[in-house]
């Protein structure tokens, strides 16, 4: 946790000092003068940040006399690394398939893909549990409730 | 997003008018428009007063057309994103906005990114005006502008409520042209305006027209449309204290750029029996909005005329 | 008098209890299955009102705000994925309840703490509207921003293992909030030219992706742990885990006392909304706990102070509507729509001109209270199946509802990207322990919190001697350096490793790691 610490306290450093730079002058304008600037909170905003996460590195940094594997270890697993980017993945198709051919089809490649990169395998399950999401869906807006989500 | 129904892949086509209008049959002819569901495309979140009104006209519309008018609600920017959407969809009449006109004639002057103008529209009639007006607690001690104007010649670094740059606009020509040193307190919306109000934390605030579900506790001072207000016959507008500031807003029916005109007048045509129907009126009575209604091409004269005149109050006088 | 017994026969004589039933348990069912909520039953109720009797229209539309308050302690509790973030506080101590086999003890003690809010909160907008609308008057934005910085420093306390992280968080959330058009100036604020982005960065899809992809995405990460357990928690259902015991019906009675004060009197005031009442609730009732270190390994307390506050919020929001005409929510909002859709105006004219309708509304607002009860009792048998459903079933259905949940909110795909923009960043806080509640508070009542600092400023005329004339606002402030003295004191004494932290972010829990 601690090597994380550093990492993303260098992080934040980072992006609140490119924020504070570059980010915040060119994106928000100073505004009329008489008026409190609307740049004044996200800038507070920033150096607190920028403060805050400065003890965040120097600790992380510091070596500790008992070394512990804790320290050095990162608090995301492999696993949940993988199922990151699976899902990401799931969502960048689906968004895709959704564009190119409508709702009908992003929703279920939605379902369908998730399903597939959890590890279920039974043809039976996919197709069963994507009609059933899907129609319970439809039946929930345009019948019981008789609006257009589209 | 995940529907079976054919609307909803219309709806999709309309909506995002991406790859999908160009998979539309040809525009169907506009003789016998509408032949499918027209989306009526709001663009203020629902329930609000411009909303109301845009389903009790919608309403009335399907009646005269013949087809269901669905109401969707594209809030963002003061109804710039559903401006910008309109103008992405086919010009067939079969999606049309309706909001008010301030979109066109006063928001490109207040907002950097918002640049439409009258032109990049077509128009199918007006149906409603806002009552806008500088508003004041009962307990105030004046009565009209002039009134105002005195007290606050008295009383420097006064508060006032500010919802929109409108305001600060009507506001800094009072105090330029009197001397007037006032302290503007944005607030968000018409109910944070009331609010501010009736709990006294301001002197007097410009309000939209909501002030008047409450006559007997607050009172306008004056009308700052170029008419008086039929629920305040009484108070003289701006423009007849002697500011020719007055800048009317109204409901409109928004169409795309390039519509049939014959489907405008179909729409008009339908939005005018709105303006006598009892059910659309009570509608209306109820929230304090009075019916001024506008053919085709009355709106798009007063599109036109109100967007030159606010640019020249808008952008001279802040 | 009379008006009340002829408001009753309305109720009980026609459809209108029906139509209010069906509200309650709609909103319950939407509530209860995340991504979805109150946003989509606002968003459906629109068009029925249009059809209905004024009574009916009314009764169903605040059936559906009281369910879904309830419903979302369901996802909360049973999944860890609260739908909206005023019940996130539920989820600290109902998930670690449910994953111990006692889910069903949960959700019985959150729909306890619900109706018992609710209805406790109904009394008091039927009983005193007028009053109270009144003195919520003398809240002005002075006050109000004095009340924020209090529930600010106050709710601080309640971030994770390290104090800075999360103000980070806190930070992060307030700025994230500053995106769109600025209020007063008319600028507009790290839109990067997206015109969407003018009026901010929409709550909905943001809490979801925040609160519910981002959770599915690290039990995804840990499918097979979780699995396991799931099925091993069959065995041990003690029967004595489902039900709350007399016991704790007792240890929390005060509890749901406390949250239904604190719930009512957050929900009269303007812009302060759900989230900081039940955050507000659970916090104080950590507070003054004899044993805070337990909370958040399911401390049944802690679910039923957040859902007590929760559902209290939702009636007395609507006081200001019903005393003034001033809509306090998105709610009430809607409602008046309703009310002039119907020829009504609301406000204090209302009770002269229409007693009768008035007396049939609060009649079916006390109904929906009962009902509320039966359809959770009956809704959560049901609902609490789903700890026995593999997770790989469960993670997909979850997805796309919340993709539904964020589409419906503006109509367009940018909504799912700002979901999944969230998500993204929901999860490495969860992993890298920076609190995304806070975040999250921070982002609910940053916008509030800088508004009602400019009025002041205006108000004040830039004064702070002017503050004199602010007793409320002055209490209040002194409230916040009160809690921030006492609590620096107590992490001083108790800790000596401590780091040296700034000011606010001393809390007697926050530093209280054993």
């Amino acid at each position: 946790m601690k090597r994380a610490n550093a990492i993303s306290g260098i992080f934040l450093c980072v992006f609140s000092i490119v924020m504070l730079g570059m980010v915040i002058p060119t994106q928000i304008n100073a505004g009329p003068s008489g008026m409190m600037s609307p740049r004044l909170v996200p800038n507070m905003m920033m150096i607190g940040i920028l403060l805050l996460s400065l003890p965040l590195v120097i600790r992380g940094l510091r070596k500790t006399p008992e070394y512990d594997a804790q320290d050095t270890a990162s608090p995301i697993s492999r696993a949940e690394m993988l199922a990151l980017l699976r899902i990401s993945g799931v969502f960048a198709a689906s968004i895709a398939l959704y564009e190119l051919f409508g709702a009908l089809v992003g929703a279920s490649s939605l379902v369908i893909l998730a399903l597939l990169v959890l590890g279920e395998r039974r043809p039976l399950v996919i197709v069963a549990l994507t009609v059933v999401l899907l129609t319970g869906l439809w039946a929930l807006f345009y019948k019981v409730l008789g609006t257009a989500i589209l | 997003m995940k529907c079976l129904e054919r609307r909803s892949i219309l709806g999709l086509a309309a909506s995002v008018a991406l790859a999908a209008a160009g998979l539309l049959p040809g525009i169907a002819t506009a003789q016998d428009y509408p032949t499918k569901p027209v989306t009526m495309l709001v663009g203020y979140g629902a329930g609000g007063q411009t909303d109301l009104v845009a389903r009790g006209a919608a309403r009335v519309l399907g009646t005269q057309l013949g087809q269901p008018v669905n109401v969707v609600n594209k809030p963002g920017a003061g109804g710039a994103v559903a401006a910008r959407e309109l103008t992405q969809a086919a010009p067939d009449g079969y999606t049309i906005l309706f909001h008010s006109n301030a979109v066109v004639n006063a928001a490109p002057f207040i907002m950097d990114q918002v640049n439409f103008t009258p032109d990049d529209f077509e128009y199918g009639g007006m149906i409603t005006a806002y009552q806008t007006g500088l508003v004041a607690h009962i307990d105030a001690p004046f009565d009209t502008l002039t009134g105002f104007i005195d007290w606050a010649k008295e009383n420097p670094n006064f508060a006032y409520a500010a919802l929109s740059s409108e305001a600060r606009m009507y506001m800094d020509t009072l105090a330029d042209a009197n001397g007037l040193e006032p302290n503007a307190v944005p607030v968000q919306s018409g109910g944070e305006m009331l609010n501010a109000l009736l709990g006294k934390q301001v002197v007097v605030a410009f309000s939209g027209g909501i002030h008047y579900r409450h006559p007997d506790e607050l009172k306008t001072i004056s009308a700052t449309t170029t008419f008086r207000h039929p629920s305040a016959p009484d108070v003289l507008s701006i423009e007849e204290d002697g500011y020719p500031i007055g800048m009317d807003t109204r409901t409109t029916l928004f169409l795309p750029k390039g519509t049939p005109r014959d489907v405008l007048e179909r729409i008009s045509d339908a939005l005018s029996v709105a303006a006598d129907d009892p059910d659309f009126k009570k509608v209306t009575d109820g929230a304090n909005i009075p019916i001024m209604y506008m053919n085709l091409d009355e709106a798009s004269e007063e599109m036109r005329s109100t967007y030159e005149k606010n640019k020249g109050i808008l952008t001279d006088g802040s | 008098m009379e008006h009340l017994i002829l408001g009753v026969g309305d109720v009980f004589g026609g459809t209108t209890l029906l139509w209010v039933a069906v509200g309650v348990s709609l909103g319950y069912v939407l509530g209860a299955i995340p991504g979805l909520g109150k946003a989509i039953g606002v968003a459906v109720s629109i068009p029925l009102t249009f059809y209905l009797e004024p009574v009916s229209a009314l009764g169903m539309l605040i059936g559906i705000a009281k369910g879904s308050a309830a419903g979302s302690a369901v996802s909360a509790i049973l999944l860890n994925t609260p739908g909206e973030p005023s019940s996130a506080p539920t989820a600290f101590d109902g998930y670690p309840l449910a994953r111990q086999g006692k889910g069903q003890k949960a959700l019985k003690m959150a729909l306890f703490a619900s109706v018992t809010g609710d209805f406790v909160s109904t009394i008091i907008l039927i009983l005193l509207a007028a009053p109270l609308a009144r003195y919520a008057l003398l809240i002005g934005p002075v006050e109000l921003c004095a009340i924020l910085v209090f529930s600010l420093v106050f709710i601080g306390g309640l971030s994770g293992n390290s104090l800075t992280k999360g103000l980070i968080a806190a930070c992060f959330g307030i700025f994230f909030a500053t995106v769109g058009l600025e209020t007063e100036t008319f600028v507009a604020r790290l839109t990067f030219g997206y015109l969407e982005l003018e009026d901010g960065i929409s709550l909905v899809p943001m809490a979801i992706g925040m609160l519910a992809v981002a959770e599915m995405v690290v039990q995804a990460g840990n499918l097979n742990t979780l699995d396991r357990e799931t099925a091993n928690l069959r065995d041990s259902s003690d029967p004595r885990d489902r039900t709350v015991t007399q016991d704790e019906l007792r240890r929390c009675a005060p509890v749901i006392a406390r949250g239904t004060v604190i719930g009512t009197a957050v929900g009269i005031l303007p812009g302060l909304g759900a989230s900081v009442g039940s955050f507000l609730s659970y916090g104080e009732t950590r507070r003054v706990s004899a044993t805070p270190a337990k909370y958040g390994t399911g401390m049944i307390e802690g679910v039923a102070a957040a859902e007590s506050a929760d559902n209290a919020v939702v009636p007395s929001s609507l006081i200001p509507l019903f005393a003034l005409g001033i809509p306090g929510s998105v709610i009430a909002a809607i409602l008046i729509a309703a009310f002039i859709l119907h020829g009504l105006t609301p406000g204090p004219l209302m009770f002269q001109q229409q007693p009768r309708m008035v007396a049939g509304l609060y009649v079916s607002m006390l109904c929906a209270s009962a009902i509320l009860l039966v359809i959770g009792l009956l809704g959560q048998r049901l609902f609490s199946q789903i700890v026995h459903v593999p997770l790989r079933l469960v993670i997909p259905g979850v997805l796309l509802f919340c993709c539904v949940g964020s589409f419906m909110e503006t109509g367009s795909v940018f909504s799912i990207y700002i979901m999944l923009g969230f998500a993204l960043l929901g999860f490495l806080a969860r992993k890298l322990d920076f609190s995304f509640v806070t975040f999250l508070i921070g982002f609910v009542i940053g916008p509030k919190l800088e508004l009602s600092f400019r009025q002041s400023l205006q108000l004040l005329n830039h004064d702070a001697s002017n503050l004199l004339a602010h007793p409320i606002a002055l209490l209040f402030l002194f409230a916040a350096l009160v809690f921030v003295v006492l609590s620096g004191r107590a992490t001083a004494r108790r800790s000596g490793q401590t780091p040296p932290t700034t000011q606010e972010n001393c809390n007697p829990k926050g530093g209280n790691q054993p």
